[in-house]
């Protein structure tokens, strides 16, 4: 999940630098735009004028596709992001599921979700305000219900499911 | 069968993009610098108003092809909405929109405005080319002062112009006192900071923990 929030904040950085070149790109377009139709104003129409028109209407082409590509970047993310939120909560609903299917208690089930999310025993413990030793039974006998050994095993199991079916609910 | 598909569409956006937050404290900062920090009239006060007319370009730009909650139909300007809204805050029970609320909109809307009123009439003073602002320094500099003599018409036509800068400018001042303060008192009551999307966002990053090897 790490790299994925990672990834989530390198695209963040690539939208910034693109939108802060896009700024530097206002800026020329504002200037060159500005000058040509002051030139305009002032009614000399020059080959300068006409490649400093011919520049201006470039660079604020260039705004609108800059802007355009920089939409469907930020849209892209935001679907991926979306995409990652539907697959967090499918997957979850599985997981469900399944602790259901073994008969997990409550506390149980409370016990082998935080295991999966990869705290120990000692962090387990002090977030239910429950005793190490009340932890390590719990989770044992989650083990037991599941038919694993540990929880490599344990969590291997889910990872299966994902491997072999795919990312559900799309 | 998906769950967790509320976090788009309802909720304002938990960062708002890079050209909103850009403008935003683009445009915040111009309005600092010229109305308190610069000159009226002098070079760098002119350059600032600039970078300020290309900061409002691009976020109107921005508001025709950009994504949707920066669009300009996310945040339609309805006074009827607006007045509305501050009724449900009033009676604490304002709703989430995607973008801005329609007291937020409706405060934009006139920010906008009023940029376009100070930055039109100060390229009215100054030439409608960042150059011009130079060539009329270096002329001051140079004590020529044929290319800047006014005729009398010309005086009064400045003198209004100038009025309306100054006018529009405090408005601002005025609207930017309003806006901070209802940015404030809403984050309050909603229990929600207002300002961080605006800033680096990263709220969900954090509230998900870290995978780590078993």
């Amino acid at each position: 999940m790490s790299g994925l929030s990672g990834n989530r904040r390198r695209a963040g950085r690539q939208t910034a630098a693109l939108a802060a070149f896009l700024l530097v790109q206002s800026l020329a377009a504002v200037f060159f735009i500005s000058d040509a139709l002051t030139d305009l104003i002032e009614g000399f129409i020059t080959p300068h004028l006409i490649i400093e028109g011919l520049v201006a209407v470039a660079l604020a082409a260039g705004l609108v596709f800059g802007t355009v590509a920089l939409r469907r970047t930020i849209e892209q993310m935001n679907a991926q992001a979306a995409a990652l939120q539907a697959a967090r909560g499918a997957l979850a609903e599985v997981i469900e599921a399944q602790f259901a299917d073994w008969g997990l208690t409550p506390a149980e089930r409370d016990v082998a979700m935080l295991a999966l999310k990869g705290l120990d025993v000692a962090e387990i413990a002090s977030l239910r305000s429950a005793a190490q030793g009340t932890v390590r039974a719990q989770l044992s006998r989650v083990y037991t219900k599941a038919g694993v050994t540990g929880r490599a095993q344990f969590a291997a199991h889910f990872v299966e499911d994902l491997l072999a079916e795919g990312v559900p609910g799309q | 069968m998906t769950s967790g598909r509320e976090t788009s569409g309802t909720t304002p956006p938990d960062l708002w993009d890079p050209v909103v937050r850009i403008s935003h404290w683009g445009l915040a900062a111009v309005v600092l610098l010229n109305a308190v920090l610069t000159k009226g009239g002098s070079l760098i006060h002119v350059w600032i108003g600039w970078v300020g007319l290309t900061l409002l370009a691009l976020r109107l730009v921005w508001g025709l092809f950009g994504p949707a909650e920066a669009r300009f139909s996310a945040f339609p300007p309805n006074p009827r909405a607006a007045i509305g809204h501050l009724r449900d805050l009033v009676a604490r029970r304002p709703r989430p929109y995607r973008s801005h609320n329609p007291a937020g909109a409706l405060m934009v809307y006139l920010l906008w405005a009023l940029l376009a009123v100070v930055i039109g009439t100060g390229v009215a003073m100054t030439g409608t080319t960042p150059l011009g602002a130079v060539e009329r320094q270096v002329a001051i500099e140079s004590a020529d002062w044929s290319t800047l003599d006014l005729g009398e018409s010309d005086r009064e036509g400045r003198k209004a112009l100038e009025e309306v800068h100054e006018v529009a400018a405090n408005l601002i001042l005025f609207l930017v006192f309003l806006h901070v303060a209802g940015v404030l008192v809403e984050g309050r009551l909603m229990r929600r900071n207002l300002v961080r999307p605006m800033l680096t966002g990263d709220r969900r990053d954090t509230s998900t923990r870290k995978g780590r090897p078993v």
